[in-house]
């Protein structure tokens, strides 16, 4: 694996391409549908349809594509440190204490010194922190 | 100035004829190379979801790395073993004559978990039972985003040698599936490398919350079990040993407990994690009938077949989740669903069972994190 060499690059030169002949058509089709709108002021009926007709194909076209190639997966994949904390309760006293979560804790576990009686504090809950939601 | 542009494409004027020669010849591309331009468009979103994927794929196999070597403390540098258990296939029986197949897959299924016992044991000489048991599965999960880095990446470059449009959509418009189990995979590093409960774990939690303050022996391999009475009936809990991350074997610890009690058994509750649909709550309760285990279906099979063979109605409890809660370190709604299920299952012991009845109830899931 570390001699991993095969190519998954290559297709950046594709996208380029597929960029240029969109914004090549798009702009034939709006200078189109301008030749268009302006032969219709000048009572040109019969060309007006054909440019109208040429320009708003351009454009169906160009919408076509970009509805088809919408990202199928979002941008960002990236491997999430979520926030873990840890409930500690005293089975003596009741006190609760929430800590972050570190690493050899388990639900269950029980050796942590109470703070408030000489008990000791047992990991009741792990799990992650609830995600504020963004405003 | 567009008056002027106006005046350019008139039929008299060159120009005018360049433009529209320019035009027709646009639009014929357009339209024998729009399928053309369209497998390019796809290719590049593949090209560019499979950088990630190889991004995560090689943090898999740095954070295995960097956990051997801190907890296991190998003389040698463990990479290229870890590369090894990266490349690590099994093959399944032939499925031709079924007869016997789960005894066969089963048979393989020891041989790798042994196999993967033994890499770890090498890698790892220092770590405790509860960490290789944690680092297993985490080269587990490094392995499967290498098997899906490997498999997009297969599609893509068939796609592009090929230029095959049918070849690049297959993998095209699954890929958001495939990214979603690719996440939950990454999420898993940290849960594993840290010995962080999942939401696999939520059986596991469940019969520790039932069997916890009770005598604990060992049933099956990897697997505990305890007594406890509840409203006058005997429960027997069962769940794989914690707090490493372990399944165990939940078939055999049930074939055991039904054996040892001569199948006087009244009913066999099975806890477990299941798939939620999208539009369910995650944390929703769902109790059925038959055995709550996922996996292969071997350790299913044993436990069908033990509870048919001394006729022992089994129900289950299922904790819903989504894909990408089951590996990834378990989420607080979860967590509060366990308690819920604990509730379900004393409902249904009460409801199903009378006073004297010996019960049997198996937490099945992964135990990282979770003692008993």
């Amino acid at each position: 694996m570390s001699g991993d060499t095969t190519g998954i690059a290559g297709g950046a030169s594709q996208n380029w391409v597929t960029l240029a002949v969109m914004i090549i058509v798009g702009a034939l089709a709006l200078f189109s549908l301008y030749m268009g709108f302006q032969a219709y002021g000048n009572s040109e009926i019969d060309t007006a349809f054909i440019y109208l007709i040429i320009g708003a194909s351009g454009f169906v076209a160009i919408g076509y594509s970009f509805f088809r190639s919408k990202p199928p997966v979002k941008e960002s994949l990236d491997a999430k440190q979520a926030e873990v904390i840890t409930t500690l309760e005293c089975p003596q006293c009741n006190l609760k204490r929430v800590r972050p979560f570190q690493r050899g804790d388990y639900i269950f576990k029980s050796d942590e010194p109470c703070t408030r009686c000489e008990g000791k504090m047992v990991i009741t809950r792990i799990h992650t922190r609830k995600e504020e939601k963004k405003t | 100035m567009f008056h002027l542009l106006g005046q350019l494409p008139t039929q008299d004027s060159e120009i005018g004829v360049i433009l529209q020669s320019l035009f027709s010849f646009a639009f014929i591309i357009y339209l024998f190379y729009a399928q053309r331009i369209q497998s390019m468009t796809m290719l590049r979103q593949i090209e560019v979801t499979l950088r990630k994927i190889k991004g995560l794929r090689d943090k898999g196999k740095e954070t295995a790395i960097s956990v051997i070597r801190e907890m296991g403390k190998p003389e040698r540098d463990p990479t290229p073993q870890v590369e090894r258990f990266m490349e690590h296939f099994m093959i399944e029986p032939v499925g031709m004559d079924p007869a016997g197949v789960v005894g066969k897959l089963g048979q393989l299924l020891n041989v790798r978990e042994f196999t993967f016992e033994k890499e770890v044991e090498v890698m790892a000489p220092e770590a405790t039972d509860a960490e290789r048991n944690n680092m297993e599965n985490l080269l587990e999960a490094s392995l499967a985003l290498n098997v899906f880095y490997k498999v997009i990446r297969h599609y893509y470059l068939l796609g592009k040698k090929t230029m095959n449009i049918y070849v690049i959509m297959q993998i095209h418009m699954i890929l958001p599936m495939i990214v979603q189990q690719i996440e939950a995979y990454s999420s898993a590093l940290q849960a594993f490398s840290d010995g962080i409960p999942i939401g696999d774990s939520v059986g596991p939690i469940v019969a520790a919350k039932l069997m916890n303050g009770s005598e604990i022996r060992e049933v099956a391999k990897e697997m505990v079990a305890g007594e406890i009475t509840y409203e006058g009936r005997r429960v027997i809990v069962t769940k794989a040993l914690g707090p490493g991350g372990s399944v165990g074997k939940p078939g055999d610890a049930v074939a055991n407990l039904l054996k040892e009690n001569e199948g006087k058994v009244s009913m066999l509750i099975t806890v477990d994690a299941a798939g939620k649909l999208e539009g369910e709550e995650v944390g929703e309760i769902a109790e059925g009938v038959g055995a709550a285990i996922g996996g292969p279906g071997v350790e299913k099979y044993k436990m069908e077949k033990a509870a048919t063979d001394y006729k022992v109605p089994m129900y289950a409890v299922a904790i819903k989740q989504g894909m990408e809660h089951v590996v990834a370190p378990l989420v607080e709604p979860l967590f509060d669903a366990t308690d819920k299920a604990v509730a379900s299952v004393k409902g249904l012991i009460l409801d199903y069972s009378k006073e004297g009845d010996t019960v049997i109830v198996a937490g099945i899931g992964n135990t990282v994190g979770v003692a008993q």
